[in-house]
């Protein structure tokens, strides 16, 4: 792999386990976001798309953001594929949030990235059932062309291990081997609920391979 | 309004009762929709359609009673078609263990069919709530019972098929359900039924294989479609 180590950013953060109130309602976030359902700022009693909501979101704090870097009006974003098929006009998410930032001039949207063979869906399969980011890599395609980009940032829903992202930034890495890829996830898995805080916890950090073929992903 | 046998009827549109919708949702999205019975609107959440097969196996239908059960158990409202067979099974089941059960019927709240669940949807039109995107006296046609079954995915936040051979009309709600991005269960059993080819398509599109009714509990929202969130 071209990518041992990938930078990672994260707007927020969510357990599967917990059951305080903030535990559930991060959940509750997690599940309208994966279906792209609405979210009302009770400040401004507004009432917006998810995708749309965790754009504007960006662009409202970005000056104290960790990761503010990540989104440039030049920045090609590219959505991470589901990891089942995909037939047309299906709900994609990660598509969907790169849409909703390069709408207010965070990015500009490259949908290169699809998927040509199904894996197991990590958040439903056991640990040593859930795909390495090497048969990410294979079951994924590079389409279409692009002039040498300076930098691209893979855009997902969740994060979980990291092993999607790895696998997708090295298969684009052997496309554009000299641009700067990195990843920008809307929510983060916690897998202990005593290490959760709360669900708004933006962060950066990295996705390493390790030599088992796994992930081990900071924070 | 209107009345039909003595029962209220009611005229609204979808997003009355879901809440706003992405455009993936609108695409199919009916604009009017016909209501009877006494659950609120907007619609309380989780909801999950249960269907499958009309001529199901005796297995079919104990598995459809046991899922039905064991959602209903947990508050969560069952979805069905008011088909013979499972969706018979959901949908009784589910009243008998007191929960609240959603019919999407087929054919406009006038009409019935099957006939023999006349009794049944006169229950679910008094006590629970029967839903039709045909206006009363619309014909009754086979395509009626295709655009239903995408009406049944898009109300449900989950889906799962309990039984179904290879030209079930529960596969249409299957894949709607996938389009949608909602969580498409196929019951374990299925996939031991090698006539059957759909289940490995759907499995790579992104259905999952249920063995325990509880595991969609994670799935569903314990909410309506606007969540508040003060970051």
């Amino acid at each position: 792999m071209r990518i041992p180590k990938l930078q990672f950013s994260a707007l927020l953060s969510y357990t599967p386990r917990g059951y305080s109130p903030s535990a559930l309602h991060a959940r509750d976030f997690m599940i309208a976001l994966k279906n792209e359902r609405f979210v009302e700022d009770p400040t401004s009693a507004k009432v917006v798309l998810m995708s749309k909501w965790v754009a504007e979101t960006i662009q409202r704090d970005r000056a104290k953001l960790p990761f503010s870097s990540f989104f440039q009006p030049n920045t090609i974003l590219v959505p991470t594929p589901k990891s089942s098929l995909m037939k047309p006009d299906t709900l994609w998410v990660p598509m969907r949030i790169a849409s909703a930032l390069a709408r207010i001039g965070l990015g500009k949207v490259l949908p290169c990235l699809t998927r040509i063979k199904s894996v197991p869906k990590a958040a439903s399969s056991l640990p040593k059932d859930r795909p390495t980011p090497a048969e990410h890599y294979k079951s994924l395609r590079v389409d279409g062309s692009l002039s040498k980009p300076d930098e691209i940032v893979l855009v997902d829903d969740i994060i979980t291990r990291g092993s999607t992202l790895l696998g997708a930034a090295n298969r684009l890495a052997d496309a554009f081997p000299q641009t700067r890829i990195r990843a920008f996830a809307a929510i983060r898995t916690i897998s202990n609920p005593g290490e959760f805080d709360k669900l708004y916890d933006p962060c950066i950090g990295t996705i390493e391979l390790r030599e088992s073929g796994d992930t081990l992903r900071r924070p | 309004m209107g009345m039909q046998k003595g029962i209220k009827t009611s005229d609204y549109n979808l997003e009355d009762l879901l809440g706003p919708l992405n455009e993936v949702e609108e695409k199919y999205a009916p604009k009017r929709l016909f209501v009877s019975g006494e659950l609120p609107i907007p619609l309380p959440s989780p909801r999950t359609a249960i269907i499958g097969s009309r001529k199901a196996s005796p297995e079919g239908l104990k598995a459809a009673s046991y899922i039905a059960k064991t959602l209903a158990k947990k508050g969560v409202i069952v979805v069905s078609g008011l088909a013979e067979g499972i969706d018979t099974s959901a949908h009784e089941t589910t009243i008998e263990e007191g929960g609240h059960t959603i019919a999407v019927l087929g054919t406009s709240l006038d009409k019935v069919y099957p006939q023999k669940n006349s009794l049944l949807q006169e229950i679910i039109m008094l006590h629970h709530l029967a839903i039709s995107q045909f206006p009363t006296g619309y014909p009754t046609q086979r395509k009626n019972f295709v655009i239903r079954n995408r009406l049944m995915a898009l109300i449900s936040d989950a889906s799962i098929i309990v039984e179904a051979g290879n030209t079930s009309g529960s596969l249409h709600q299957g894949w709607e359900a996938l389009r949608l991005g909602r969580p498409l269960f196929i019951w374990h059993s299925i996939m031991k039924n090698s006539s059957v080819i759909w289940p490995k398509k759907m499995l790579d599109y992104g259905a999952m294989v249920l063995s325990d009714p509880e595991e969609v509990l994670d799935h569903l929202p314990s909410h309506g479609r606007i969540l508040k969130v003060a970051p």
